[in-house]
């Protein structure tokens, strides 16, 4: 079988030492990459420069994984990162795991917190109660949707368009402006895998070790801390999973399902158990195989970076020729090719390679370098956040066409959504006419006749009072004892509304309209409407034959 | 994983494999698919081979349209056998019935009252207390008429607005001011 996994490197461009020998996606010249290629090798070939900046602890995982010299400084990753392929699978189409070590600095620590605040969020939204219901609730029993205070019933579905949209419009900003920005500080996966790295961290050691535990025979001690570290994983999975669950059926009903047995709800306990499942698989063993194969929202974002798009990159003008710190001179540059980049990189690529759809803007190679960079008294940076134009020498862009045209459709569609949104209301009023003629001439007297439907969306029982405003024409009778009326909560009550008038007294085009008020004096709905006669006067009686209406006294 | 496993289908200066076609000086790789990946696809081949076998070919009923009629045909029984057939006794015992009644006092006073009047005296709407029946007396007849309506006279068609159930309950409202036949006069 010839399948073909393609190597793409995402966005427009590529930086670093991919200006020369840019795929662009799968165009490659062969000769300029095997030139690269040999001068890499060349370079970690040099047992002068690679034994330079190999620490100490390195050089002894490296005895005792016995790689070459070249591959041991490659730290955790046991296939040599290249534009070809994708570093995570095997030539056999076998998942390679990797061991990224772990370097903490500035930007492991704001993603730490990024996360905790996140986590939080989505663990304590559910317990929140705002207006009577949970902050965010997806009510699919009652077809109703919570969202901090604001409820959306299946009359309001046309507001998603706005929601959607405006997700879309600030997708498109957010990513022009900081690339996959998403990715590496919002994901979900990201967040989750941070803390999953982290107790694995906790129980098995940092990346070395755990590559070491791998390839030994295990001891009962391994084999311990491995069943404790699924434990723990596995754990979170379902902690995940039914937090999950809590936004669609709220927190107590998922107590009462939590005591019930479980054939009571097999459809919730197979949703939740299955999201376990699929949570620890995920957390265990697929990792980033789902931003690099199958995640379309990393794809989406690749596609709408471009040159001036904020990337994790590598200055090459600075970094090269790379070089062994005693070498230095006016030739050599910055990077030391110390591999600790390529050791901390969760995805396994090489970002001195240039920007690659690989790369989840995770920000750890930065860690890495700058903490590299500090020890050797050199400024900060040569890995960092910058725009591929700035990488290559030319100057920083913020506003361009596209950048504009984004923030102008975002303003627009925030400004008209939070218009729709404000048009939402404690009740839904609708007045309409009931069925039959539109109005009747009974003794002289004209009839409208009007149902008018009153939907409460609040979380407690509430009156409404009715009253008629306008140019009320003298003897305008409101039938019946109908002033106010108690709708339960969500429920809907509908009223019948009888006006008469004598048609002496009725003027066609003067406008009418009935307010609805709740207990508390505020209007809920006004709503406008007209009384309507005989156009041609008064002695025309329309569709009411007098045996008819003779009848009517008996 | 070893190094080597891993590296083996990389020829000796590093280079990925490449498909011999080549248009415009593009050209592809020939890496593997990742084994998952592989996986997923076989077995969904599998699972759609089993789904048409089950669903369309082999299982209990294999014509999607026969299927839905027959699922609709149960519905609609379920449905009438739930609403129930009203007789004129039926209607006639259920106005004797007081939670029937109260049901059926709440509708009237929401929809019916602002023309019949809360007392049933009548006003714009004809007097339902006495004995006289324009459209007919008997408790069908007042079903009749409330869910059809009486279009010249702006009696509304009250059966798509209030369903089977509670134009059943609003008659019984109405039948309880009355005698049914046979019972001595008050």
């Amino acid at each position: 079988m010839c399948t073909t996994a393609l190597k793409e490197t995402s966005g427009s461009g590529c930086g670093g030492k991919c200006g020369d020998n840019c795929p662009g996606a799968i165009a490659r010249a062969a000769a300029a990459r095997a030139a690269v290629q040999a001068d890499i090798r060349k370079a970690a070939a040099d047992p002068v420069v690679a034994g330079a900046m190999v620490p100490a602890h390195l050089a002894d995982a490296a005895s005792n994984i016995v790689l070459p010299p070249s591959e041991a400084r490659e730290g955790g990753i046991s296939a040599k990162p290249s534009l070809d392929m994708v570093t995570t699978f095997g030539a056999t189409g076998s998942r390679v795991m990797l061991y990224p070590t772990h370097v903490p600095g500035v930007f492991y620590k704001l993603r730490g917190l990024a996360g905790f605040f996140l986590i939080a969020l989505y663990l304590a939204l559910p317990w929140i109660q705002i207006g009577g219901a949970p902050a965010v609730f997806f009510n699919l029993a009652d077809r109703r949707l919570h969202l901090f205070g604001l409820t959306f019933l299946t009359q309001d579905l046309w507001l998603a368009f706005f929601i959607v949209t405006g997700l879309g419009f600030a997708l498109f900003t957010i990513t022009a402006i900081w690339g996959r920005v998403w990715c590496g500080w919002a994901c979900p996966l990201t967040v989750f895998l941070d803390v999953v790295r982290k107790v694995e961290r906790w129980i098995e050691g940092d990346g070395l070790k755990r590559k070491r535990l791998d390839s030994e025979p295990g001891t009962i001690g391994v084999y311990a801390r491995r069943i404790l570290k699924h434990g723990v994983i596995g754990t979170m999975a379902a902690v995940v999973a039914n937090g999950f669950l809590a936004y669609f059926v709220s927190i107590p009903a998922l107590f009462k399902m939590m005591l019930d047995a479980p054939t009571a709800h097999p459809g919730a306990f197979l949703l939740v158990s299955g999201t376990t499942v699929v949570l620890w698989f995920c957390f265990a063993w697929f990792r980033e195989q789902f931003c690099i194969v199958l995640c379309p929202y990393g794809r989406l974002q690749s596609v709408l970076t471009d040159e001036d798009t904020l990337v994790v990159g590598y200055d090459s003008q600075r970094g090269e020729p790379r070089g062994r710190v005693a070498a230095g001179g006016s030739a050599a540059g910055d990077c030391v090719d110390c591999g600790k980049c390529v050791q901390v990189c969760p995805t396994g690529i090489d970002i001195r390679h240039g920007l690659q759809l690989e790369c989840i803007g995770c920000a750890a190679c930065i860690d890495a370098c700058d903490s590299v960079m500090d020890k050797l008294h050199r400024p900060r940076g040569l890995v960092r956040y910058d725009s591929l134009a700035h990488f290559k020498g030319q100057a920083k862009r913020f506003w361009r066409p596209r950048l504009v045209l984004y923030s102008v459709l975002l303003v627009l569609g925030i400004v008209v959504g939070a218009f729709a949104v404000s048009s939402l209301r404690n009740a839904v009023v609708s007045l309409t006419r009931l069925s039959g003629a539109p109005y009747f001439v009974q003794d002289g007297v004209l009839r409208n006749q009007f149902l008018l439907r009153v939907l409460n969306k609040q979380s407690h029982s509430n009156w409404f009072s009715l009253k008629i405003e306008g140019e009320l024409p003298e003897g305008l009778v409101f039938q019946g004892d109908l002033h106010h009326e108690e709708v339960s909560s969500w429920g809907e009550t509908q009223q019948v509304i009888v006006l008469t008038l004598p048609l002496a007294d009725w003027h066609r085009d003067k406008p009418l309209s009935l307010v609805v008020y709740d207990a508390q004096g505020r209007v809920i709905a006004r709503k406008p409407f007209t009384l309507l006669g005989p156009e041609t006067g008064p002695q025309v009686k329309v569709g009411l034959p007098r045996s008819v209406e003779k009848e009517t006294h008996s | 994983m070893s190094n080597d496993e891993s590296k083996s289908h990389v020829d000796s200066e590093g280079n990925a494999p490449v498909r011999p076609h080549d248009f415009d000086g593009i050209q592809e790789f020939d890496n593997p698919m990742p084994n998952w990946w592989l996986f997923l696809l076989f077995t969904s081949i599998l699972f759609a081979s089993a789904y048409w076998g089950v669903m369309h070919r082999y299982g209990k009923e294999t014509d999607p349209g026969k299927e839905l009629s027959a699922r609709m045909e149960l519905a609609a029984q379920e449905a009438a056998r739930k609403a129930g057939v009203l007789s004129n006794p039926i209607l006639w015992s259920m106005s004797r019935d007081a939670n029937v009644v109260k049901a059926g006092k709440e509708v009237y006073v929401a929809s019916c009252a602002p023309c019949h009047l809360p007392d049933l005296a009548g006003a714009i709407g004809p007097n339902l207390k006495d004995e006289i029946w324009i459209h007919g007396g008997q408790p069908l007849d007042i079903v009749k008429v409330i869910t059809e309506g009486v279009a010249v006279k702006g009696m509304p068609t009250w059966g798509p607005l209030l369903g089977r159930q509670k134009i059943a309950e609003v008659a019984a409202f109405i039948l309880s001011h009355h005698q049914p036949p046979g019972a001595s006069a008050p």
